[in-house]
């Protein structure tokens, strides 16, 4: 089933279109890519997803029920989470403290007291793999466990989808690799995943479909293969990208 | 009549002004809200006392060495104290200028006691009509005009000499100006010298028009920031026209509620700004 | 648990120790550490909106004013009790914080502080100008109808449970999913939102617990001064006296701001003993003094251990410029 769809999503900001009728459907327990090179919209149209703008013209129905234009902590509650580009751990707080506030509040915060949140929160450092971290202050971790924080604040929330923005961006190979096999392990627990990347060597190992935007607008949608030999796709990425795609 | 109140309004706004550009200056500059301000406008309109009563220096004169002696304070006290905390929270700077708001006016309350002085010069009554319906006083209307000038001082400082633009590259990116020679700790110095100087100037003007006392400073300050945010940050129009609005809607206000409401309608005045539009008139969108 | 349960106890112990210490003392030191009580309370509750959700707020001078003329209007013209007023001031505090709070919390930084501080002082200028406030005559409240003794143990008590239901209100806060809200707001608000936070409700909840605290710590002032005036129930020196001493003492903290209140009083106490005219200049000195070398505030200083210059001059080392 469709878990996530948008409609004709435009977003302008004061004469600059960022994103310009895009049409995005997310089908339950896939993996979706979302590429596309840098000021494409692609941050832009998470950020609407997600509620932090509502689009100027254009609807998203998560579930087949209307969200666009609602706050953001009502789409965190909903069952939609999402990590940020540059990642924003809750500084003076520990690892597991980082954890707990997305167990309390996320999708099924609700129905969980504080002392339970806290045991979901040790579970999920558990599964992404801060286990051993999880006193240690937030501002005192290196950048590859910062990401597994943010992956694990989003975890924590129990939603079932989440948007992974650029997650890859600043690690080393090897870091890349587990970083690879944590989303598949996510997918394999159930949660739909939309992933904006620019690593190459992630993309092709990790997503079912991809799609992707140029200047705000969807110029691809489809099989990896196919997606990444096609030809504006490759034009939209001239460069340094252009070898890295045809291999 | 009604012109009358108006116009007293204009000239009472420029004075706002003049006491509010030193604020938006430094907090434009350097992001601290400056809770001593009026008290460094009360040491302005004390040299200018003392200049008066004991040398009889006349106090129009006596704006330079007000100007110049707040500027050498300004400066040491941000060289050598708020240049300490800057890079905290602004919290913290917050504080150590409650500090020395303390510091400053109980010194001068040691020091000249809680009396209530004026500075009486002859001309200070002086006035000139213009037709048959408006007085037009002379000082205020001076103060007035002195106001524009410094506004235009500071714009050519700010706009047309390499100090300025040192201050204007360290408010727009600390470590980049850092990065590209200048001297942050000096320019900082400089730019606060700059802001307590203007204050040292509405101090005097103050003087002259009004009665003086070392605990004068509090609503002063606190008329500046109602200034400063109805004209918004960063341009040096702002404290004008925040000030002309704040003078004109006080004298409309005061004639039409009586005068016990001034500060009822400034506070108000500001704190429906900050709902409705905090960028104030001039300011850009955060 | 071990740990938890200790400090319980020792908390305890001291409240026991602080509670008996009017029966052992004159009237001039039970009035002394009542008013280290009230400001007690003021700082804890600032704590509550300045040190745990990161909203600095410059009024709060302002619950406290509406506490005391709330109390001082349902005794003196309602003819009402005071159990009925305190507990009306509190609500009336709490319910202009929410109403305030609404529009001025969606400020940030500077601005939200500014909004606060003109908040303050143009409900001053209200009062000031009302008839039912009687302007800046000031109003009297009846007295208290007990022996001089009995009064003052009766505002000690008063201010001790009012700073003790702060205190505890507070710590049931931080453990449960309130109070987490409430630092993910400080950190990150952003990002506080998106994890599901409820920003807009969690800020003004904080605001109107702040705001209650603070009105009733007016309300107890009201009485126990008999008579009140705009000027100093609404002056901007209370707020900056509270802030003070929740920095000085240890923002967000829980015990922070009362550590912070006994040693400002306390500093107070001796300049202006020592220093009959100038004590407040010296007092200004000492703010200086403290929030250059211990800007995380006496707290810090003590669960860091670390006595020695070195700490001083690496706080001055991290925040210079």
């Amino acid at each position: 089933m469709t878990i996530l769809e948008g409609k004709n999503i435009t977003k302008k900001f004061a004469g600059l279109t960022a994103v310009n009728k895009v049409d995005f459907k997310l089908e339950k327990g896939e993996i979706l890519g979302l590429i596309g090179p840098n000021g494409a919209g692609k941050t832009t149209l998470v950020n609407v997803i997600a509620g932090v703008y509502a689009p100027t013209e254009g609807d998203i129905y998560f579930k087949d029920k209307k969200i666009s234009g609602l706050k953001p902590y009502k789409i965190g509650r909903l069952g939609i989470a999402r990590t940020f580009q540059i990642v924003r751990p809750f500084s003076g707080m520990t690892v597991k403290e980082n954890a707990s506030v997305g167990a309390m509040f996320g999708a099924q915060g609700k129905t969980r007291s504080a002392k339970e949140a806290i045991k979901k929160a040790e579970e999920i450092l558990e599964f992404v793999g801060l286990g051993d971290q999880m006193n240690v202050k937030a501002d005192q971790l290196n950048v590859a466990s910062r990401k597994r924080l943010e992956i694990a604040k989003a975890l924590a929330m129990g939603p079932e989808v989440i948007l992974f923005d650029e997650v890859m961006a600043g690690l080393n190979f090897s870091e890349i690799d587990q970083a690879v096999e944590l989303i598949k392990k996510i997918r394999n627990s159930g949660i739909t995943i939309l992933i904006i990347e620019h690593v190459m060597r992630a993309i092709k190992r990790v997503c079912d479909r991809i799609f992707v935007l140029h200047h705000g607008e969807k110029i691809a949608d489809g099989a990896p293969e196919e997606v990444l030999n096609d030809e504006n796709v490759i034009k939209a990425y001239l460069g340094r990208r252009y070898k890295e795609l045809i291999k | 009549m009604i012109l009358q109140i108006i116009i007293n309004g204009i000239l009472k706004g420029g004075l706002y002004a003049l006491m509010a550009i030193g604020m938006s200056l430094i907090w434009g500059v350097m992001d601290i809200i400056n809770i001593a301000h009026g008290s460094f406008i009360m040491l302005g309109a004390f040299t200018t006392y003392w200049l008066f009563t004991l040398f009889g220096i006349d106090p129009f004169l006596s704006l330079v060495a007000s100007m110049t002696v707040l500027f050498i304070l300004g400066y040491a006290v941000q060289k050598y104290l708020i240049n300490l905390v800057i890079r905290a929270s602004a919290f913290i700077t917050l504080i150590l200028a409650f500090g020395i708001e303390i510091f400053i006016n109980n010194s001068a309350l040691v020091m000249w006691t809680a009396d209530v002085r004026k500075v009486k010069v002859p001309y200070g009554a002086a006035n000139f009509s213009i037709g048959n319906f408006v007085t037009v006083p002379t000082v205020r209307l001076l103060a007035f005009l002195l106001v524009i000038i410094i506004s235009i001082i500071l714009f050519y400082i700010l706009n047309k000499t390499n100090l300025g633009r040192s201050i204007r590259a360290t408010s727009q990116d600390l470590d980049a100006a850092r990065l590209v020679g200048v001297d942050v700790a000096r320019t900082y110095a400089v730019t606060f010298g700059l802001g307590v100087g203007a204050a040292g100037a509405a101090g005097t003007l103050w003087a002259i028009l009004f009665p003086i006392s070392p605990m004068m400073g509090g609503i002063l300050t606190l008329k500046s920031f109602v200034v400063v945010i109805i004209g918004g940050l960063g341009n040096m129009l702002g404290p004008l026209i925040g000030g002309l609005t704040l003078g004109v809607t006080e004298a409309l206000g005061s004639n039409w509620f009586g005068s016990t409401y001034e500060n009822l309608i400034s506070f108000t005045i500001l704190v429906l700004v900050l709902i409705i539009r905090p960028q104030g008139i001039l300011g850009g969108t955060e | 648990m071990k740990n938890d349960t200790r400090n319980f106890l020792i908390c305890g112990v001291l409240l026991l120790a602080v509670a008996a210490l009017p029966f052992f003392t004159n009237n001039f030191v039970i009035r002394f550490a009542t008013d280290i009580l009230m400001f007690a309370i003021m700082a804890s509750a600032w704590n509550i909106i300045g040190g745990y959700t990161g909203y600095a707020s410059f009024g709060n001078v302002v619950f406290f004013g509406i506490g005391a003329y709330i109390t001082a209007i349902m005794m003196e013209k309602g003819g009402m009790n005071f159990a009925v007023a305190f507990i009306g001031a509190g609500f009336g505090a709490a319910l202009f914080a929410i109403l305030i709070g609404l529009p001025v919390l969606r400020l940030r930084g500077h601005y939200f502080a500014i909004a606060t501080l003109g908040v303050a002082e143009a409900m001053k200028a209200l009062v000031q100008n009302l008839e039912i406030t009687e302007g800046n005559s000031g109003i009297y409240l009846p007295m208290l109808n007990l022996s001089v003794k009995g009064q003052y143990y009766f505002f000690f008590y008063m201010m001790l449970g009012t700073l003790v239901l702060t205190l505890l209100v507070t710590y049931f806060m931080l453990n449960a999913k309130f109070g987490y809200s409430l630092i993910a707001i400080r950190e990150d608000e952003d990002a506080a939102n998106s994890v599901g936070i409820n920003t807009t409700y969690a800020k003004t909840m904080a605001f109107a617990l702040s705001g209650l605290f603070t009105g009733l710590a007016g309300s107890v002032y009201a009485y126990q001064q008999a008579f009140i005036k705009p000027e100093p129930a609404f002056t901007v020196h209370t707020t900056v006296k509270m802030i003070v001493m929740a920095v000085f003492g240890g923002m967000g903290k829980l015990f922070g701001p009362l550590l912070g209140a006994f040693s400002i009083e306390i500093i107070s106490e001796v300049l202006s003993n020592y220093f009959l005219v100038a004590h407040t200049l010296f007092f200004g000195i000492v703010v200086i003094l403290a929030i250059v070398f211990t800007p995380k505030g006496i707290i810090d200083l003590i669960t860091q251990k670390k006595f020695g210059l070195a700490y001083f001059l690496q706080n001055i080392r991290e925040h210079r410029i």
